[in-house]
């Protein structure tokens, strides 16, 4: 990997990470764990159309790592790991079948994943199945925060050609 | 094409989610069994019919919640923890929906009938 390509990832990892800290200030309005606009993602979805899975996965596992250590919420780290492993898989097979004009709808396909595998890990660890009553809630919560993060995805490509990050 | 289809898909699957969503919501409890569990584990097993109103403490690691028990109803009135979505859902209401604390792996749901109240001691 260059150095140019180096810095690219970390630039993209460091954007998202902020992305998510600033989300965290803003309060939730929904008692439901899970639900999120999920702002970061952005970055996520930005990346998987223009780099490399390898790199995709790089920039995510270091924003979650990093980012539950500075939320301080270690014990997320579990299910967002999780989540974002599905989410990541589904979202890099659906690339070879949606274009890019349709970002928007790989961004709520990975939200949903998303929504899918943290809810399986909690399941797993609490050892309850009580917990797929959330399922519907995260369904539409994903359906709706992952067509906006997609749409302002779809908005920042053009910008992000104007200045040149990419080649 | 195959867009359209995953359009259509995508669609589905949101219109399907606010039907269960709506189904849920309006799932009264019809018995006043609750229990609290840790990770498949029942810590109580209460009578909401027959507890007094009293708050108590589940401690977890260095953390705890602080469950309160008013005029038959059930909810977590303090958490130690970062997200405070249990203190948030309010009072245990749904049978489908339980009050969820992540953080501290604890769980408050009715009693469904697969829940063999009577060989749990507290």
């Amino acid at each position: 990997m260059s150095a140019k390509r180096l810095a690219e990832l970390a630039v993209l990892t460091a954007v998202s990470l902020i992305i998510f800290i600033i989300e965290l200030q803003i309060p939730n309005p929904f008692p439901i764990p899970g639900i999120k606009l999920g702002l970061a993602n952005i970055i996520t979805v930005y990346a998987v159309y223009h780099y490399k899975p390898y790199e995709v996965v790089l920039i995510v596992a270091v924003r979650l790592l990093l980012g539950s250590i500075f939320s301080g919420n270690i014990s997320a780290l579990l299910y967002s790991t999780s989540g974002s492993a599905l989410c990541l898989i589904g979202m890099l097979l659906l690339r070879r079948v949606i274009a890019e004009s349709h970002l928007w709808l790989a961004s709520v396909f990975g939200a949903l994943l998303h929504n899918t595998g943290q809810l399986l890990a909690a399941m797993l660890l609490l050892q309850t199945t009580g917990l797929i009553a959330y399922y519907p809630f995260l369904v539409v919560s994903g359906c709706l925060a992952g067509a906006f993060t997609g749409l302002c995805a779809q908005l920042i490509i053009p910008r992000l050609r104007n200045i040149h990050l990419k080649k | 094409m195959k867009q359209r289809v995953l359009i259509a898909v995508a669609a589905a699957i949101f219109a399907a989610g606010i039907v269960g969503c709506l189904l849920l919501l309006f799932a009264p409890s019809d018995h006043n069994k609750v229990l609290i569990r840790r990770d498949g584990e029942v810590l109580y097993s209460l009578d909401l019919s027959k507890e007094t109103n009293r708050t108590f403490v589940i401690p977890y690691g260095g953390s705890s919640n602080t469950i309160e028990i008013r005029d038959g109803r059930i909810r977590v009135l303090e958490a130690e923890c970062p997200d405070k979505v249990c203190v948030r859902t309010g009072w245990l209401s749904s049978s489908a929906i339980p009050i969820v604390c992540l953080p501290n792996h604890l769980e408050i749901s009715f009693a469904s009938g697969n829940d063999d109240i009577d060989a749990v001691a507290e």
